[in-house]
């Protein structure tokens, strides 16, 4: 019993991606009430506005790239279960611990990696829209990609945190 | 061992590679981009792809980002989670079940007309499945009803919603879809290439989705007719005076024209049409007194979790199609699609068979991500209509919910069902409605007219 040492890092981390979600909670939201209102504005007075246009888009992809972890944290992800469901606990541990190590980290270190010259390139050009009356910096939705990456691979430690207390019961440091 | 045999066999291991690690359990969206990024160092190690293909990734997301027809997912999750948390959708079922429940068949009736109703309004399967399975699932069983008849009735209208517009299903198939015609126009030299939307599909899905319904309740009926042991009367139900059953109608028949009207009017694209549905569905909570702050909390948590887990899979698959890509296996499909005997009709007849053994294993999610974009561009190049393709795979797709040991309504049935149901006879009650899915799906195949000629008429 007893709380293991790494409580307060998972509590910190959970912290963080619950946040991220909570923001993006808060986008989903005014995803909805953004596009209604330019449904209204559209038909109702024939107004129309590239830059609304755009920040949807930047509300859109803000929900699932800030989402991530927090689904994570949630086992929200789909799994094809039938076979793990036949396993202990202690086994899907383990393998759970497996897949974050093999599969999970390295995905998100390649995706800060490989869009890392990406978001510079746009950022040193201040990239804006293409469109005219387009919102500027393009460049902070473009560096959403990375900062996800690193959110969820956060996100990704604290789950493996959780899983090695179970797969290896009685060798964490403090417990 | 040549070049292109090494590149072969390390696709065939890539695919193998995948299998295992989906088995593993863990989750689908990582396992698709782990394993694609494993096998591109593998292979960039041994010199057997060319890590340059792996450079368009963060342009791919971007793309996802940027993609307008996309910001639909989202919206129509939040409706779904908006009619579910506020219990309107339950209610729907309780009154329709009240009304039908007192002949012979009728609750099973009730359970395949509600299903629609909500199909046609949301498209959302959990939702629907767990809300059937809780309420009339046990009243059905405490009255005699076959498991095996009220089981596969709940599933099968459960997820109608894939088929039915407006549908989630449908939106990332249209955007896939979409994708895939331009490409396999542009490669004919077609540089003012015709468009297919979203809204093209959901007004060619129509038809089959009601055929679909029609084929349910006569199966239904027979049952109740020939076999009146398996489907009795039930003497329980509540009789609701025609206000509770209006104020429970309602909202569902609003949405459903709302959103489905102005879409098929072509008035609205399918995004602004899910947001006046998300807004709708908000209206209609309040307007019962469901709404609070608290639950627009709830909603909006829920709305962004559904919608990462979808776009984490499209992410990871497109990540591995990049991979598949890198190692030559577009062109293989392509090649493989081109020289089957039977030409159009043989390379649709194996991507059918292919999308439809794949359902066991996979979901549908996983399979508009990954397989769409590498056989859709070939079919499409033979000449296929892209509305009929869409159409055909979705009712195949649907099959995918329903076909065990991984269809997520038997899952979703299961997680709601009494023990004392056995697992046995959830899939054994879901066999007639696969039947009867494959039979469709021959019909649209046979008579292309009942996808294309809704569209053709209302678009042009």
């Amino acid at each position: 019993m007893g709380l293991s040492s790494d409580a307060p890092l998972l509590r910190a981390i959970d912290a963080v991606s619950g946040t991220a979600g909570r923001l993006a909670a808060v986008m989903a939201a005014l995803l909805v009430l953004l596009v209604f209102g330019l449904v209204l504005a559209r038909y109702g007075f024939g107004l129309g506005s590239v830059a609304m246009q755009e920040a949807v888009l930047w509300l859109h992809a803000g929900i699932f790239l800030l989402g991530l972890g927090m689904a994570f944290r949630h086992d929200r992800h789909v799994r094809v279960d039938v076979f793990s469901a036949r396993w202990s606990a202690r086994t899907r541990a383990r393998v759970e611990l497996a897949g974050i190590v093999l599969f999970l980290l390295p995905l998100c270190v390649f995706a800060v990696w490989i869009s890392a010259d990406y978001v510079a390139a746009s950022w040193n050009a201040r990239e804006g829209s293409r469109d005219p009356g387009g919102l500027p910096g393009w460049y902070l939705l473009k560096a959403l990609i990375p900062l996800s990456a690193a959110l969820l691979a956060l996100q990704g430690i604290g789950q493996a945190l959780r899983a090695a207390r179970v797969a290896f019961p009685g060798e964490q440091p403090g417990a | 061992m040549s070049l292109a045999d090494a590149q072969l066999l390390m696709l065939v291991l890539l695919l193998l590679g995948l299998f295992a690690g989906l088995a593993s359990g863990f989750p689908v969206a990582f396992v698709l981009g782990g394993v694609a990024l494993l096998f591109a160092g593998l292979g960039t190690a041994l010199g057997l792809f060319d890590p340059s293909f792996l450079e368009a990734f963060p342009n791919r997301v971007f793309g996802v980002m940027t993609n307008e027809t996309l910001v639909a997912v989202p919206l129509f999750v939040f409706m779904g989670v908006m009619l579910e948390r506020s219990r309107i959708a339950e209610e729907l079922l309780e009154a329709v079940a009240a009304m039908f429940g007192r002949r012979r068949g009728g609750l099973v009736v009730a359970v395949l007309l509600v299903g629609a109703l909500l199909a046609a309004s949301t498209g959302i399967v959990g939702a629907t499945v767990v809300a059937m399975g809780l309420i009339s699932l046990p009243t059905m069983l405490r009255n005699g009803y076959c498991p095996r008849l009220a089981s596969g009735a709940i599933c099968a209208s459960g997820t109608l919603g894939q088929v039915i517009p407006p549908s989630i299903v449908l939106v990332l198939l249209g955007d896939q879809l979409g994708n895939a015609y331009q490409q396999a126009q542009l490669k004919q030299g077609l540089f003012a290439p015709d468009t297919v939307s979203v809204g093209d599909l959901f007004a060619g899905a129509l038809l089959p989705g009601l055929g679909l319904v029609t084929l349910y309740l006569l199966y239904a009926l027979w049952v109740a007719w020939r076999q009146p042991e398996r489907a009795p009367a039930i003497s329980e139900a509540v009789p609701r005076t025609r206000g509770q059953l209006l104020r429970a109608i309602v909202p569902a028949l609003t949405l459903i024209v709302l959103v489905l009207g102005s879409i098929l009017a072509g008035l609205a694209t399918a995004t602004e049409a899910a947001a006046v549905g998300a807004v709708g569905a908000t209206v209609f909570a309040a307007l019962y007194r469901r709404l609070d702050f608290r639950r627009l909390a709830e909603v909006s948590l829920e709305t962004v979790k559904v919608t990462a887990m979808v776009f984490a899979i499209l992410i990871g698959a497109a990540l591995f199609s990049l991979v598949f890509r890198g190692y030559g296996g577009d062109d293989l499909v392509h090649q493989g699609l081109a020289s089957l005997p039977g030409g159009v009709f043989g390379a649709m007849l194996v991507v059918m068979l292919l999308m439809f053994l794949l359902g066991f294993v996979l979901d549908f999610i996983e399979i508009v991500f990954v397989v769409v974009p590498i056989v859709a561009p070939v079919l499409l190049a033979m000449g296929v209509d892209p509305v009929w393709l869409g159409v055909m795979m979705a009712i195949n797709l649907q099959t995918s919910f329903l076909t065990p040991p991984f269809g997520f309504a038997l899952f979703y049935l299961r997680g709601v069902a009494p023990p004392s149901l056995p697992t046995a006879k959830i899939y054994r009650g879901v066999a007639p409605f696969i039947v009867l899915q494959l039979l469709m799906l021959g019909l649209v195949a046979s008579f292309p007219g009942l996808a294309t000629a809704l569209p053709e008429w209302l678009y042009g």
